[in-house]
């Protein structure tokens, strides 16, 4: 219960913490557009020159490739995986429930970046020292699958299960009655899933960092090495190419799902 | 749960189930769908993890990425050099920094979105889901342009003819790098905590005279701790394990345990060191997240009276 006076202060603070979250979000678009080396204010005018910048650079398109490549294995891999295991916890696991549910989503509890070093050792211990690009799909099937996971389960708790037995009771079978009416029902949430895990992929960092080798460079890599000695913009448009991926997430993920599926704590 | 049992009624209602024993086959054949996540996460996340600890125990080797004798001297060694122990503690810090300032930040923004209508909801999720959603090295990306000495924050202090503040390549850069990537996650920790008490409690207080401060103080925010406690455990885990921030927006002056667990394990190639330094944290984490959760569930039940009349 708030007051109108209260409200008003409430408001004033909430708009300046939205300007402090998107802040650096906007100035890279700003610095993708910026005509100048430099954003200065006011800006020195629009230009296209980065994006061509980056077109033309060898090092950042082909990471760029490489690194949809990546999300694309890593994705199919995930979402089949994880959206096996959202129906089984959500109808057969009984009392083991809380149990696997934890398990499934400890990769993204722990860090990432020890999780990276485990996995390098690990694959070093088996004799797997060279598995290179199979090394990253696995690193980043591992990253992915939990999103995938806890988005298709959101969708399949909602789900009406009468309309299956009523499926079955009309006299189709297990799979047709998947294929016809689960499947259609829960479309949504997998697609959501499905594409929360190419972005988690795309912009995974730390498995990449420690499993990535020579001639195989995902694009966060490549820009880390390059905003370690310079700012040039041309890293800027690579940040607006992974921004408006972000924005289509979002909304699709809002519009199939539902974004209160994401709430972490609480209900 | 009550589904299987349902399945059966359903079946004996319509009198058309399966034999027994093709009914065990179909439960039998349920198992399937868990089993390649749980082949993945055996392999490469249990196993992994343990010949991480199994690796903290050999010997380092100049020939090999270690020697297979079996030793504690990593752990030793690590115990009794000071220069560790002033890295875990500086990394434990700024955790606690990032976690407070988070916490402040969050909790005003999760009141705000919790009690918004419906249709601003949707909108508001999506300005706090956003940035989430883009890559931590392009927000971070986006901190260096404003708080480089060249940056925008200090072209316009050096306009208004105010002296330039460092902002990047130290803490300060850290922390605010920090608090802005893990700040959607305590925002929405609380969120669904917020969302969970009904407004009547607050609007109680207030109608038996509670001013807004009081009300926070005695109705929500005790109300809100589960929340808080998830947020901040959250928080403070990423933070501490964070690697791409410090690395870029300290340079090479802030030392952390991830930059240096990784520089020992890529630069000076001694695995048994680095992993022996790894589990250390991973243990001292467990320890502080552990001892943390046990004392906010004593005070979330002691009954809260006291100064406060």
């Amino acid at each position: 219960m708030i007051r109108p006076r209260e409200r008003r202060w409430m408001a004033v603070a909430v708009a300046v913490l939205y300007v402090f979250l998107l802040a650096p979000i906007a100035i890279v678009v700003l610095a993708a557009l910026n005509s100048g080396a430099y954003l200065r204010f006011p800006p020195e005018g629009l230009s296209l020159r980065w994006f061509v910048a980056f077109a033309e650079s060898r090092s950042f398109t082909s990471s760029l490739r490489f690194s949809l490549k990546l999300a694309a294995l890593a994705t199919a891999a995930s979402t089949v995986v994880g959206t096996m295991a959202s129906v089984w916890i959500v109808r057969f696991s009984g009392r083991w429930r809380n149990a696997f549910r934890v398990l499934f989503v400890a990769p993204l509890a722990v860090p990432g970046i020890l999780t990276g070093i485990a996995l390098l050792i690990f694959f070093y211990a088996v004799g797997w020292g060279n598995t290179g690009f199979v090394g990253l799909v696995i690193g980043h099937t591992l990253i992915c699958t939990p999103y995938v996971f806890l988005i298709t389960s959101a969708g399949l708790l909602r789900f009406d299960r009468t309309l299956e037995e009523a499926a079955r009771n009309l006299g189709a079978g297990a799979l047709r009655t998947f294929w016809r009416i689960t499947l259609p029902l829960i479309k949504g949430g997998i697609i959501s899933g499905a594409v929360f895990a190419f972005v988690a992929s795309y912009d995974e960092f730390n498995i990449s960092l420690l499993l990535s080798g020579v001639g195989m460079t995902p694009l966060p890599i490549q820009l880390f090495d390059y905003l370690r000695f310079s700012f040039d913009p041309t890293a800027a448009v690579a940040g607006t190419i992974s921004i408006g991926m972000a924005f289509v997430v979002v909304l699709v993920t809002q519009k199939l799902v539902g974004l209160d599926a994401l709430y972490l704590g609480g209900g | 749960m009550g589904a299987p049992a349902r399945d059966v009624l359903a079946v004996e209602l319509v009198g058309a189930g399966p034999p027994p024993e093709r009914r065990l086959a179909r439960h039998a054949g349920r198992h399937v769908l868990i089993v390649p996540a749980l082949a993945v996460l055996i392999v490469f996340f249990v196993l992994p993890y343990l010949n991480l600890t199994l690796i903290s125990l050999m010997t380092p080797s100049h020939q090999a990425p270690y020697a297979r004798v079996l030793t504690l001297g990593n752990y030793a060694t690590l115990l009794r050099d000071p220069f560790t122990w002033r890295v875990i503690w500086h990394t434990l810090w700024i955790g606690v920094a990032t976690t407070a300032i988070c916490l402040v930040i969050s909790y005003p923004l999760a009141y705000h979105l919790a009690r918004a209508p419906r249709r601003l909801r949707g909108l508001l999720m999506i300005l706090v889901i956003s940035p989430l959603l883009v890559g931590v090295l392009i927000r971070t990306y986006g901190w260096m342009i404003l708080l480089q000495d060249t940056g925008l924050i200090n072209q316009t202090l050096r306009a208004l003819h105010l002296p330039a503040a460092p902002l990047m390549y130290n803490d300060t850069g850290v922390l605010i790098g920090l608090v802005h990537v893990f700040v959607p996650f305590m925002v929405l920790s609380i969120a669904g905590t917020i969302q969970t008490i009904d407004p009547e409690l607050e609007f109680a207080a207030r109608s038996l005279g509670a001013g807004a401060w009081r009300t926070f103080r005695r109705v929500v925010f005790p109300l809100s701790l589960p929340g808080v406690l998830a947020g901040t455990v959250l928080v403070w885990v990423l933070t501490i394990s964070s690697y791409v921030i410090p690395s870029l927006l300290g340079g090479f002056t802030v030392l952390t345990v991830p930059i240096l667990v990784v520089r020992t394990v890529t630069e000076l190639f001694n695995w048994p060191g680095g992993s022996a330094f790894a589990i250390l944290f991973f243990v001292i984490t467990l320890a502080v997240v552990g001892l943390y959760v046990r004392a906010m569930g004593h005070a979330g039940r002691l009954p809260d009276q006291g100064d406060d009349r």
